[in-house]
């Protein structure tokens, strides 16, 4: 059994990734479960995803503290994400890019730096790997949100993800419609990061 | 076309439509809709409501390629009377909705349920432990079944929503009785494997006959009636009590009583601390499956009844024990609370004292380290989409009205602004209680008062509000009839004001400006992109008395953006002159789109504008004091 977690901000690609993944596992002859939570938080607010995939499973959600892999789009929503985190078996495979909260601003809470950020999940962590995903997407394709994509590629390159890069290539294809182009070269560069990734 | 606004990115609508015996992932609202396609459904009518939402939005999407008729109804009592009708001329009928829809359709629950019905009916209800949605209470439907005496299936995951929505047809057309199909959030957001079964042709005619033993739910055939209604109940426990709630045997004295997602916690429990202790699923939680419940408890010492929300089952299971078995100890709610959602981390404790076992971690004493990691970093509010109109609105009203105004809130995307940066809703009730609440408030007080109200709401249970405030005239507050064009919150349905049937059918739009017209308001229709046009309409209507209505034209944004897309086309973008801006962080602390962002450059804080989630609004553009916001000239591709 297998047990995703996905977070990021809700209406940035989360549950799109989440639907991919779920699809992908589900190609590859496992039973599906997972939960995704939206409501509210659809727009603009922290927005976790679980995806689990094994022979049976129950709970929609995962059990605290046993998160096989964590990937966080943005990364604050990691360090929110280590309640489902433990250090005998979570990795972290996060972006580096920050999309800084409107609060940080008005309430002048400063947004921590991202070496701040993996200090506080280290202890939470069997390993954290940081990939420059959504910096990247920014500079190639003009827009971060490509990153997603890439970093899903991330996960499945550096061998953290256990799904196949063919299933998951095609459960994007039958997922996005949009920019599918950009989203295949985004995956494939992010697949290669994640080869060449010391993990 | 009309797909492309109208599907929620997650879809997986092409799954739904796939062959009997592929096993697809689906969301538990989407297997209920395969399940009434399976089932043959005839009529849909539906108000949208989060956490049911999926339900409707799916079926309407495959309805005219499967042949059945969907409607989006003015309100959940109109769609219950819809489907009810259909049912009555026996057609196959599903209304859906959240907890609060059935507090507006209950008006004809009851005689429905008394008069019974000839084609299956099934009332799918959605509660909301927890409030993950724009939920004003944690209500209980299964109170509401006790009280208006209509079965109740509750599924636990969605392989089951879609047998079991199945199944609910057939039972319901076997007693002549409407049956609710009872989830919470958990079961109708929560995706699972799923074995698709065979898809039946649709039913779509049928005749209505008369029958006034039936149909008149009044004086004498009211007693009737409810002796038959009960009759109905007792045969259902009688033939299906045994059959759909199912005993699992296991080891040792201690049992479980469980129902809907808490049976999946209960089996996740199990596998976690490697126990097998007798389980009794409990699926048809009413009538109250007492033979089930009876068989179980006889010879067990204890039993854990799992159940969220409130104590309905363990009470029962009360009142049995002391006929079948009086020294039975019953846990639950001594355990338990009845508020917020069930969890494995909530339940552990109470199965490791109950089984003598350890799981080995304390989930609280985890909780409390995480949360400590996560002490003095920024909050994250949900806020509205970029380009929303409803910022622009609040932000107009904000600078004409100032902050000691009372802003009267109601249920929509602009209930985000309770939140930072606006804080614009003093209290948020029911759909359309702004206008009521506020009628009181003037009545008693001279306080100056704002009224927000979407179009969809309006029309859902503003226009009898509305009608009251010019009947009853005092000071009435400035109504703000925020007009985007759709039911946007719960998915961007479309309404009597939209021009368009959820269906695809393209029809005259009903006109909010000529209906509150009537009602005799002085009315101004302002542009909710221009600043300008809102801040000159509102200080002019400040000044005048009596029923005065704003109405803010201005599309949902998302809905734009995705007829754009479905174009080819894409907005023209907004960037910020780095020349200009002063860092004044009005942009970012007061106006607050998600579009503009900051970036540390070394140690200064750089404003700039994600080109992706900028949707062409325009308006940072007009509220930007330095005029360092201009449009980019070439357009970017989205
Ligand atoms: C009785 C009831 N039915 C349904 C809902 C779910 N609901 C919440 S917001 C909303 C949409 C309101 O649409 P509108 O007033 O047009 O505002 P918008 O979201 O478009 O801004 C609905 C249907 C509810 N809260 N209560
Ligand atoms: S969905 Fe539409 S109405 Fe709701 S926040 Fe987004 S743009 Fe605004």
């Amino acid at each position: 059994m297998f047990d995703l977690m996905l977070t990021g901000v809700g209406g940035e690609g989360v549950l799109t990734a989440g639907t991919i993944l779920a699809r992908a596992a589900q190609n590859e002859g496992n039973f599906v479960r997972g939960v995704q939570l939206h409501g509210l938080a659809q727009r603009g607010g922290s927005i976790p995803t679980f995806v689990r995939y094994g022979k049976k499973i129950h709970s929609p959600a995962i059990t605290p503290a046993n998160a096989n892999l964590i990937i966080a789009f943005e990364p604050l929503e990691a360090l929110r994400a280590t309640y489902y985190a433990n250090r005998k078996k979570t990795i972290f495979i996060l972006n580096n890019w920050p999309h800084v909260p409107i609060n940080s601003n008005i309430a002048k809470v400063p947004y921590p730096d991202i070496n701040e950020i993996k200090k506080r999940i280290m202890p939470f962590a069997k390993n954290v790997l940081v990939f420059e995903t959504h910096k990247l997407s920014l500079e190639k394709f003009g827009t971060s949100i490509l990153g997603n994509t890439m970093l899903i590629g991330a996960a499945i390159g550096c061998g953290a993800l256990p799904l196949k890069e063919r299933t998951v290539r095609d459960a994007i294809k039958s997922t996005i419609s949009r920019q599918l182009d950009s989203n295949l070269t985004a995956f494939d560069i992010g697949v290669k990061m994640g080869r060449e990734s010391k993990f | 076309m009309y797909a492309v606004w109208l599907f929620h990115s997650v879809s997986m609508i092409k799954d739904v439509l796939e062959k009997s015996g592929k096993k697809v992932v689906l969301l538990g609202n989407e297997a209920v809709a395969r399940g009434a396609v399976e089932a043959g459904i005839g009529v849909v009518a539906s108000y949208p409501g989060t956490p049911s939402s999926e339900v409707p939005i799916t079926l309407s999407a495959i309805a005219k390629k499967c042949n059945f008729f969907f409607e989006y109804s003015t309100n959940e009592k109109v769609a219950f009377e819809t489907a009810a009708g259909a049912a009555w001329s026996g057609v196959r009928a599903l209304t859906t909705m959240k907890h609060f829809g059935l507090n507006v359709a209950s008006d004809s629950v009851s005689p429905v349920a008394y008069a019974g019905v000839k084609g299956g009916f099934v009332v799918m209800v959605v509660d909301d432990p927890y409030g993950w949605s724009s939920a004003q209470s944690e209500q209980d439907t299964r109170h509401y079944a006790r009280m208006v005496k209509m079965p109740v299936i509750e599924p636990s995951n969605p392989q089951e929503c879609l047998d079991l929505t199945k199944l609910s047809f057939d039972l319901s057309e076997e007693f002549e009785i409407p049956f609710f199909l009872r989830t919470t959030t958990k079961v109708s957001h929560s995706i699972g494997t799923v074995k698709l079964g065979k898809i039946k042709k649709p039913k779509t005619k049928g005749k209505f006959i008369k029958d006034p033993s039936r149909y008149y739910s009044l004086r004498p055939n009211l007693q009737e009636l409810h002796k038959k209604i009960d009759a109905k109940l007792k045969n259902i426990e009688k033939k299906y009590g045994l059959k759909l709630n199912k005993i699992f045997e296991g080891k040792g004295k201690i049992g479980v009583i469980a129902s809907g997602v808490s049976y999946e916690y209960a089996r996740e429990i199990f596998n976690l601390l490697g126990i097998n202790p007798p389980l009794a699923k409990l699926t048809l939680t009413y009538p109250t499956p007492e033979n089930i419940i009876k068989k179980f408890i006889k010879d067990k010492t204890t039993v854990l009844v799992l159940e969220e929300l409130d104590p309905i089952i363990e009470n029962e299971v009360r009142a049995l024990a002391k006929d079948a078995n009086s020294k039975l100890i019953i846990h639950g709610k001594d355990f338990l609370p009845t508020y917020g959602e069930y969890n494995v981390a909530t339940l552990m404790p109470v199965f490791e004292k109950l089984f003598k076992k350890s799981y080995g971690f304390d989930f609280a004493k985890h909780k409390k380290k995480t949360d400590l990691s996560i002490k003095g970093v920024p909050f994250r509010n949900p806020l509205f989409c970029p380009g929303c109109s409803h910022r622009s609105i609040f932000y107009a009203v904000k600078k004409v009205y100032g902050e000691k105004t009372i802003f009267a809130g109601d249920i929509g995307c602009y209930v985000l602004g309770i939140f930072e940066p606006f804080k614009m809703q003093d209290f948020v009730v029911s759909m359309g209680a702004s206008l009521g609440i506020s009628h009181g408030i003037s009545r008693v007080s001279d306080q100056e008062i704002v009224v927000f109200i979407g179009d969809s709401t309006f029309f859902h249970a503003g226009m009898p509000a509305l009608a009251n405030l010019k009947f009853n005239d005092g000071k009435t507050p400035l109504v703000v009839i925020m007009d985007n064009s759709f039911t946007s919150m719960t998915g961007h349905q479309p309404n009597p004001g939209t021009g368009i049937t959820a269906m695809g059918e393209i029809v005259t739009p009903i006109s909010i400006e000529e209906v509150v017209t009537a009602m005799g308001a002085e009315v101004r229709v302002v542009n909710a992109f221009n600043q300008k046009q809102m801040t000159d309409a509102l200080n002019e209507l400040r000044k005048m008395d009596g029923l005065r209505v704003l109405i803010t034209k201005g599309e949902c944004r998302l809905v734009t953006k995705r007829k754009l897309r479905s174009r080819g086309l894409s907005f023209t973008t907004f960037y910020i002159d780095q020349e200009k801006c002063t860092k004044c962080g009005i942009c970012t602390d007061k106006f607050s789109c998600p579009a503009i962002r900051t970036k540390k450059v070394g140690k200064e804080t750089v404003y700039y504008i994600e080109p992706h989630f900028c949707w062409g609004c325009s308006v940072c553009l007009q509220i930007c004091p330095h005029g360092a916001i201009k449009a980019n000239t070439k357009a970017v591709k989205k």
